[in-house]
């Protein structure tokens, strides 16, 4: 099995899959935690709700319609957490941060079982990226390509806006220290709300795409937290190669590991993130040198 | 530092009247409910001493208790052993991992300690749920109750158990406070306000932390023997960091930094989480409203707000002052 090349193209097509959707959800979660220092563990819940969101629409506006709106309705909703909750509780430590992100995802669990129920929801593959596709002498199904595709474009996309426009300066520059940012004319507040909301349509993006794949179940949220929060703190919080590199290795430990060393490919990632906080705390890529 | 007010006084007192009235008269539902809460309350007890106390906010204290239970049922089942020895064995296997990954997360603090608990409660989760020995995801069956035939009592019984349970809450209790007015509490205590001054002072700081986490440790898992004992059932949903979590939230809805607190915390929690889920199937949803409103209003939990309340009633004394200075 091992020594047959298309099952090397097969596994690591499936890791880079598994990265990019990662990456998608991970890079919100960190360039807000980098610019705000705010842990939304909730962030998990917003991706659920795109998926449920995309799931629901494309009933009646097909899977466009939901691919599009789900991000919509996720930034709405991530603008009303904003005001609510999230501007409140910026200053108030991690703990607590923590807590309140936390009694989210138990209000947010319950809420999507309460309007959708408990039964996992299907949705369908648009027809033309449904069916497979021979590449490298492998049958892989186009769909799996498009969520790599989709995550390479939204990398180079952010890559550019952060690197080569001036709202990507202001936000690199609060990043680094938010009071000189501030000093030096840059409206903080108004940047952090612009980047929780566009985290947040993330989410719901990698909910939508995420929905055909897996299926769309009230704790799909939970499921998928800790694997983000283990690509960002071993990538470094708040930066954004870090969340390339984060997702990249546990998309690949994770994807070979299950097909190598299946008695050991979950304690496999808990050993390298432990082994990542034991000698770089704070993280292989931190925002910070 | 800890010290014992007379409300936190007049709080246990209360408890502890309380629970033995009603271990007297409650039915079969009743003693249950009981056990669980004193489970609980061993648990948060243990977090609450290096949460609370040392600001380490551990999301592994589930895996602490899990391993306790699982080690207690192995040693008990396949090892032969008398509920006992190996209760003593689980625990102090609890302790050892506990004081290893206390040594080893040291250096983390804030969100990194976070996740690095996570990651090693994650880990121990993985292991007990593919690992083929342990029952992978069937869990365990078959853990013995202590035999205390020779004393007269049937711990089969369930009043015996629930009072046998408050006995070792009152024991985790004082293994924590001891703990807290000893030594390496008041370091403890020091290491959450200022590192660097403790250090400075010729602390060694790991060795501090690692060993506060290894007794919060035992008692996480005298917790898991005791969970082990009650539902003679052992799975690996015990490990899960959401029993970390809601462990967490027991601990602050009831008042970080209190150790009276949690314990009613747990009284609360429990009791609430049978009364709403009698009542809603979306009784966490209830559970993360009142949270997220404890969190909000800056209170430190139930506790804590009666504490800054009463505290802010009466003119502060000023004894207290010479004597902090003397």
């Amino acid at each position: 099995m091992t020594t047959d090349l298309g099952f090397w193209v097969l596994q690591t097509l499936n890791a880079l899959q598994l990265s990019m959707l990662l990456f998608l959800l991970s890079v919100g979660l960190t360039v807000i935690f980098g610019l705000m220092h705010f842990v939304n563990l909730a962030h998990g819940s917003l991706y659920a709700f795109g998926a449920y969101v995309a799931a629901t629409l494309s009933g009646t506006l097909g899977y466009w319609g939901g691919f599009l709106l789900a991000p919509l309705a996720v930034a709405v909703l991530g603008a009303g957490l904003y005001f609510s909750l999230i501007q409140s509780q910026r200053r108030a430590g991690p703990m607590a941060q923590v807590l309140v992100t936390f009694g989210l995802i138990f209000v947010a669990v319950d809420a999507t079982r309460l309007v959708w129920g408990d039964l996992p929801i299907g949705i369908a593959i648009p027809s033309f990226l449904d069916g497979q596709i021979a590449l490298l002498g492998v049958e892989y199904p186009i769909y799996r390509l498009f969520i790599i595709a989709l995550g390479l474009a939204i990398l180079a996309l952010l890559t550019l806006v952060l690197t080569r426009t001036q709202v990507g300066a202001m936000i690199r520059a609060g990043v680094d220290n938010d009071r000189m940012a501030a000093c030096l004319g840059i409206n903080v507040e108004r940047m952090f709300f612009l980047v929780f909301v566009v985290g947040c349509a993330l989410a719901g993006l990698a909910g939508a795409v995420a929905a055909p794949v897996l299926s769309v179940t009230p704790d799909m949220g939970l499921q998928i937290l800790i694997p983000t929060l283990i690509v960002i703190v071993i990538g470094g919080l708040g930066s954004l190669r870090g969340a390339v590199a984060g997702s990249l290795i546990f998309g690949f430990v994770q994807t070979f590991g299950a097909v190598l060393l299946p008695t050991l490919s979950s304690v496999l990632i808990y050993a390298l993130l432990a082994a990542v906080l034991v000698t770089r705390p704070e993280g292989l890529l931190p925002a910070k040198g | 530092m800890f010290t014992h007010t007379p409300l936190r006084l007049a709080t246990l007192a209360l408890l502890a009247a309380a629970a033995l009235t009603y271990a007297a008269v409650a039915g079969f539902f009743g003693l249950e409910i009981l056990a669980e809460i004193a489970i609980l309350a061993i648990l948060v007890i243990a977090l609450d001493l290096v949460a609370g106390f040392g600001g380490m906010v551990s999301l592994c204290h589930g895996a602490l208790l899990g391993v306790g239970a699982y080690a207690f049922t192995v040693a008990a089942n396949d090892a032969g052993l008398t509920a006992l020895p190996a209760m003593i064995l689980a625990i102090a296997l609890s302790t050892a991992l506990a004081f290893v990954i206390g040594a080893v997360c040291a250096r983390s603090t804030g969100i990194y300690f976070i996740m690095a608990t996570l990651a090693f409660g994650q880990m121990a989760y993985s292991f007990v749920f593919q690992s083929p020995l342990y029952g992978g995801d069937d869990g365990l069956s078959g853990a013995p109750r202590p035999d205390l035939s020779a004393l007269g009592i049937d711990l089969t019984d369930s009043r015996a158990f629930a009072l046998y349970a408050l006995l070792l809450v009152a024991l985790a209790y004082a293994v924590a406070a001891a703990t807290l007015r000893s030594g390496l509490g008041r370091s403890l205590v020091g290491l959450h306000h200022n590192e660097k001054r403790l250090r400075a002072l010729g602390l060694t700081v790991w060795r501090a932390k690692a060993t506060a986490f290894a007794i919060s440790g035992a008692l996480a898992g005298l917790a898991g023997c005791l969970a082990a004992q009650h539902t003679q059932y052992v799975s690996p949903g015990l490990l899960s960091w959401t029993v970390s979590g809601e462990a967490l939230v027991v601990v602050i809805l009831g008042g970080l930094g209190t150790l009276v607190g949690p314990i009613l915390g747990a009284v609360l929690f429990v009791i609430l989480k049978h009364e709403i889920s009698a009542l809603t199937p979306y009784w966490h949803a209830i559970v993360g409203l009142i949270l997220i409103a404890v969190v909000m209003s800056r209170a430190n939990g139930v506790f804590g707000f009666l504490e800054t309340r009463l505290a802010a009633r009466k003119p502060q004394p000023q004894v207290k002052e010479a004597k902090a200075d003397a």
